[in-house]
């Protein structure tokens, strides 16, 4: 079996398992929760042995793909310890069509191409945590997204199927504001370590990816203070925690794609 | 006995009314003479008695008789006005009503939990009596194991069907884990203390009770565990609350917008979760503008209960499919049993017959035989007793699914001249016997 079909077959297995998820949503048979699990845990051992093979190689080089692929391993790996710890098999409806919609094209992009290439410990630290932070916030957001359809649910005075079956919007407004505040530790690490790399760039050549991710941090650290001191919360907090999300994916295509700034 | 010599005489809430029903509902000791009285007449005996239904369910060969006495004794107590209420179930429908109520389906609030629970006690009560037998005791361990499969398979007990129960599973949607949460009730009403259960069920600690006038407060904090609180002070513990239940009389809102505003502040993001059982509202329309509080009204808890409701109407038609499926697995089981005693002495008289003849053949064919030939013979008689019997034994065992079993069994019994299923061999030596007709 060829390193990237071992990626298709887990990206193909996950869309099965988003399947089972989405089916338990309709029927909540404690069936098809277990599907899920089983399909998710066998998609992560498929798609870890991927990664173990890339990283056993030579001279390691982390295509596009290959980095989106390790951030949804660290995905998947969370989601599933967070659905098993909280019992909440509704957290799948929504994690994992986002991991398989972004991994199938994903594993069909995998091929290495130019890309950083890891060497020194540090780099690999830093890769390690852009990981480990972009995973975080992919979770966070899918809760945030889950929150939000709450909300509106709880507002319009609607108790419909999502009101049903979604967990509390107690439980969805903790959980994506413990993800972001870990994804914003992570990223705080991660930008530290990127520092240390760029310490002999000038500021006229930052590369997009740098300033997408301080400006993400920046964000978060803002809203941070502004919960601690005034309790922002609720909607405005989770449709930010959306859209650092969304900023952040972009800058870590952004770090395969350097962009200069400035004349 | 089979199924076909089981019977249920009874009323309930859906024939008769109250003044018919408190007649007849017993108490304990009466309860158990009635069974006590009825056992000694030969009857296997189940008085099943709650507050929406009393059902005597019976065994007994002579179901004629058998219905009879149960008529008199319960008019006895209801009084011949009782006569037009009382409803009767035999055979299969009998089993069939005895797992409806056991599964919630006959109850008042379909779905509702404690049955099962009560006809678990009735069991009990009357298997310390003594009335019971091994037929109606069978019939409810079956009824019994439908219901769990019901309640687990269906959705027919997960919904509330109060206003009170709706009204707590609103804030659990909204709060999660009401355990730990601080809970303020305005007013103390009938309907603030069936939501103080409710929330108390809910595993809430704290619950804080004001109302104007002190004294009703007062005694609802004594009959449901609560503290009192100062309505005067009620901006200080509304700001402490996480959960609020209005069930005041009052003509005007107490809760404006302004006044849930100025608390926001020291909640610091702390959700409120508002409800309003009142008519008129407690809670001014406008207080769900604010951020992270969430107010409902009595309509909007209304329409969780019916919804709940048709919810629950479409679980028990599930429900009953579950039931269809258990009822025929036990008819079915039961027949089988019935058979067993036919089958085992069908084939206990043909072996001794093999065995009897076998031994006057080698008796014939003298010591002239080595062990080789001598076996040669016994395996022969043996062979044609299995032969003979295999299709006997199969359209017998296939029979236990339809209404011609009986006669099948009677027939066999007949031509073979075997002994009547009442000298039969018992039952309970089943596993034994089903062993034997496994092994053929």
């Amino acid at each position: 079996m060829t390193t990237d079909s071992l990626l298709t077959i887990a990206s193909h297995v996950y869309a099965v398992a988003a399947i089972a998820y989405l089916a338990m949503l309709f029927r909540p048979l404690a069936a098809w929760a277990w599907v899920g699990r089983g399909l998710v845990a066998g998609g992560l051992v498929l798609h870890g042995l991927y990664l173990l093979r890339i990283l056993s190689q030579d001279a390691p080089v982390l295509s596009r793909g290959e980095g989106l692929a390790a951030a949804g391993f660290v995905t998947l790996l969370l989601f599933l310890g967070l659905e098993l710890f909280y019992r909440r098999p509704v957290l799948g409806a929504f994690v994992t069509p986002l991991a398989a919609g972004v991994l199938l094209p994903a594993a069909a992009i995998g091929q290495p191409v130019e890309g950083s290439s890891l060497h020194g410990p540090l780099l690999s630290i830093h890769i390690g945590l852009a990981v480990l932070g972009l995973a975080a916030f992919a979770v966070a957001a899918a809760v945030a997204g889950m929150y939000l359809l709450m909300e509106r649910e709880a507002r319009r005075k609607r108790f419909g199927l999502i009101f049903e079956r979604l967990p509390s919007l107690q439980f969805l407004d903790d959980l994506h504001r413990r993800l972001g505040l870990v994804g914003f530790v992570v990223l705080s690490l991660t930008l530290l370590s990127g520092a240390y790399f760029a310490r002999a760039t000038p500021l006229e050549s930052w590369s997009f990816k740098a300033i997408a991710t301080v400006l993400v941090w920046l964000v978060f650290g803002v809203l941070l203070q502004a919960r601690l001191l005034g309790g922002w919360k609720g909607r405005r907090l989770a449709v930010v925690t959306m859209a650092g999300f969304g900023i952040l994916l972009v800058s870590f295509f952004g770090s395969y794609v350097p962009v200069a700034v400035g004349p | 006995m089979s199924v076909s010599d089981l019977m249920v005489l009874g009323l309930s809430h859906q024939s008769a009314p109250v003044e018919i029903r408190e007649r007849v509902a017993l108490e304990e000791d009466v309860l158990r003479a009635s069974m006590r009285n009825l056992h000694e007449q030969g009857l296997e005996v189940m008085w099943l008695s709650t507050c929406n239904r009393v059902e005597v369910y019976v065994a007994s060969e002579d179901v004629e008789r058998a219905e009879a006495l149960v008529r008199a004794q319960l008019l006895r107590f209801g009084g011949p006005g009782a006569e037009p209420h009382l409803y009767l179930h035999r055979a299969e429908a009998a089993l069939v009503h005895l797992f409806r109520v056991a599964s919630s389906l006959e109850s008042m609030v379909v779905g509702e939990p404690q049955i099962l629970g009560q006809v678990k006690e009735a069991l009990e009560l009357a298997k310390d009596v003594g009335a019971v037998g091994s037929e109606l005791v069978r019939a409810c361990s079956a009824a019994f194991g439908a219901a769990k499969r019901v309640r687990s398979e269906t959705g027919i007990g997960r919904a509330a069907v109060s206003m009170a129960s709706a009204a707590v599973a609103l804030a659990g949607k909204i709060l999660g884990e009401l355990k730990g949460r601080n809970v303020l009730l305005v007013g103390a009403g009938e309907m603030a203390e069936h939501a103080a259960r409710h929330l108390r069920q809910a595993g809430v600690q704290t619950l804080w009770i004001t109302n104007r006038t002190r004294a009703r407060a007062e005694a609802l904090a004594q009959a449901v565990g609560g503290e009192v609180k100062s309505f005067d002070a009620l901006d200080a513990h509304l700001a402490q609350a996480d959960v609020v239940v209005c069930t005041t009389a009052s003509s005007r809102p107490i809760f404006t917008k302004e006044r849930v505003a100025a608390t926001l502040r020291q909640r610091r993001g702390r959700m409120l979760f508002m409800v309003d059982l009142a008519v008129p509202r407690d809670i001014a329309p406008d207080v769900s503008e604010l951020d992270g509080v969430y107010t409902y009204d009595v309509d909007d808890v209304q329409r969780v209960v019916s919804e709940n409701a048709a919810a629950r109407a479409q679980e028990a038609e599930r429900a009953q499919h579950i039931l269809s499926e258990e009822v025929l697995r036990y008819a079915r089981d039961r027949a089988l049993r019935e058979s067993m005693p036919t089958l085992v002495q069908l084939r206990r008289r043909a072996e001794a017959v093999a065995r009897a003849e076998a031994q006057r053949t080698l008796a014939n064919l003298g010591p002239g035989l080595n062990e080789r030939q001598r076996r040669s013979v016994e395996a022969m008689a043996v062979a044609i007793v299995n032969k003979l019997l295999h299709e006997p034994t199969v359209r017998l065992r296939a029979a236990a699914d339809n209404e011609t079993h009986h006669h099948l069994v009677d027939a066999a019994s007949e031509l073979f001249g075997l002994e009547t299923p009442a000298s039969a061999p018992e039952v309970d030596e089943v596993p034994e016997l089903r062993r034997r007709v496994a092994e053929h």
